[in-house]
């Protein structure tokens, strides 16, 4: 499975890393880097729960 | 009619109820005339206030989630005049109008965009908190709850003057008039009209320099915008940006008066202070009911709400659904429940809740690391169409940490 971000409507709530630290952060300018979008099922859990918890919709797993 | 019959032909009727969302009694006290109404399904036809209600958490994030099928672009109030008078805002469109409205509303009011402020927000929250805990005894709404947002929602948007001494009532009338045409909406609209007024009339220059509000002149200036939409942006901040997080940090210290037990986990471990925030929200919604309009016949769980229907989202009665939520009725503040539904959620998700995210955070920090418990009078209430707080809330002792 992959994580898709719509970036223009990504506004860096971070929530989604606080849900999957280890699959996206911030970085120093407040922008959101997704440090793997390939993930694995494993970590399906944790990339459901970080598109589950942006306020704004602004993930999805494709 | 031909049309909604044939179209419901071997389709359920959603049940009904004859509830009356905003009759005082409700208003005040909405959460066991939800879990009547969550009973009865996750649609329910409400022919007092001619909308069907949505009542359960899924159904609920579904509308938030689907504007293509749950629009805003009729407005998001309960009565003609509001929603005609809403048209410019992003409140009230859809993409693709709605994407650029938010750009430029978020482009100052992101977390980005907000970083820089938090140091300065909690020095405030915390100065404040340190007064009124020396003070021993003060009223928590005036003191705490208003002041805090008021000032800070004021500096930001660069208000100066004789509107900072209105803020208050322009919003709260803001947001009265989203409901049906009753009395508080009818006393309520010439003091909306002067808000309306004033952002129709307000210029760069009247809002101080290197301010958010400014910052959304400049986007109308550079064409990012359309013109003339700079004045119904800065109607949202006002109308929204204050009244809403007055409640919720109202609803801080009330909850936490209420239940030392939570406030005494937050105390031991601070790392707590969002998931409380959360839980907060959650328990006690800002936001009892906003609008949406079908724009065909949807389907929920097997019953039909027709095209063309006016939509009631119960934030608050997701907020308590046991489908979703383990005992919900239960202040808890472990529970960090991240995806309440009290910011909505989506295109139009709070524009504003890194700013509300600031504030309450801070607050409830302070709180925390100052106070043991507090002991309160009997707090009061009074009805509002469609957001709900504590109207006073007397601390009448502080027990210090
Ligand atoms: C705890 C406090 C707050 C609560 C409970 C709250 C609640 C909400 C909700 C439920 C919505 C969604 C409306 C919809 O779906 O149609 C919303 C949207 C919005 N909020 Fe907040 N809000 C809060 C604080 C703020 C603050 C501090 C600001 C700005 C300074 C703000 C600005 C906005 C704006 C501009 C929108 C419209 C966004 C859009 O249409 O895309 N809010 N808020
Ligand atoms: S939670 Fe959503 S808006 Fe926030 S940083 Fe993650 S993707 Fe962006």
């Amino acid at each position: 499975m992959r994580i898709e971000l719509d970036r223009p409507r990504c506004e860096g709530h971070g929530l989604c890393e606080e849900a999957a630290p280890s699959l996206m952060h911030l970085d120093d300018e407040g922008e959101l880097v997704i440090d793997r979008a390939d993930v694995g099922e494993s970590e399906a859990a944790l990339a459901h729960a970080a598109v589950r918890v942006c306020p704004v919709a602004a993930l999805r797993i494709a | 009619m031909w049309r909604r019959s044939r179209s419901l032909e071997g389709m359920t009727h959603p049940p009904t109820s004859d509830l009356d969302l905003f009759s005082d009694e409700v208003l005040t006290d909405p959460y066991p005339s939800y879990a009547d109404l969550r009973a009865l399904g996750p649609v329910v036809h409400l022919p007092a206030n001619e909308v069907y209600a949505l009542t359960r958490y899924d159904a609920i994030r579904a509308a938030l989630g689907g504007w293509e099928t749950f629009s805003s672009a009729h407005g998001v109030g309960f009565n003609p005049t509001v929603n005609e008078a809403l048209m410019g805002t992003s409140l009230a469109s859809d993409p693709p109008q709605h994407t650029a409205l938010r750009a430029a509303l978020t482009e100052n009011l992101s977390p980005r965009a907000l970083r820089g402020l938090k140091s300065q927000i909690d020095a405030k929250a915390d100065a404040l908190v340190a007064d009124l805990v020396a003070s021993g005894s003060f009223e928590a709404i005036d003191a705490l709850a208003r002041a805090l947002p008021l000032e800070i929602v004021a500096d930001l948007v660069g208000f100066t003057g004789e509107v900072r001494g209105r803020m208050l009532a322009w919003g709260k009338a803001a947001n009265q008039v989203i409901g049906p045409l009753n009395q508080r909406t009818a006393e309520s609209f010439p003091i909306a009209g002067e808000l309306y007024q004033w952002c129709s009339t307000v210029s760069k220059a009247d809002l101080a320099e290197g301010s958010i509000g400014r910052g959304i002149f400049e986007a109308e200036e550079r064409g990012a915008i359309p013109p003339g939409a700079a004045g119904p942006i800065i109607h949202q901040y006002l109308a929204a940006g204050v009244e809403n997080t007055v409640s919720a940090i109202g609803n801080i210290v009330a909850l936490f008066a209420s239940h030392p037990d939570q406030l005494a986990l937050v105390r031991k471990d601070p790392s707590l202070v969002p998931a409380a925030f959360n839980e907060v929200l959650r328990f006690w919604a800002p936001i009892n009911a906003w609008g949406r309009e079908t724009t065909r016949d949807v389907e929920i769980e097997g019953v039909v709400i027709p095209a063309g229907a006016r939509v009631a989202i119960l934030f608050g009665s997701g907020n308590r659904d046991p489908l979703h939520y383990d005992d919900p009725d239960t202040f808890r503040v472990e529970r960090n429940p991240v995806d309440h539904l009290s910011l909505g959620y989506g295109v139009h998700g709070c524009a504003g809740q890194g700013l509300a995210r600031l504030e309450a955070h801070a607050v409830i920090d302070a709180l925390a690391r100052r106070v043991e418990r507090l002991v309160v009078g009997t707090p009061t209430r009074i009805p509002h169409n469609v957001t709900r707080s504590v109207h006073a809330l007397p601390v009448l002792e502080v027990v210090t940490a």
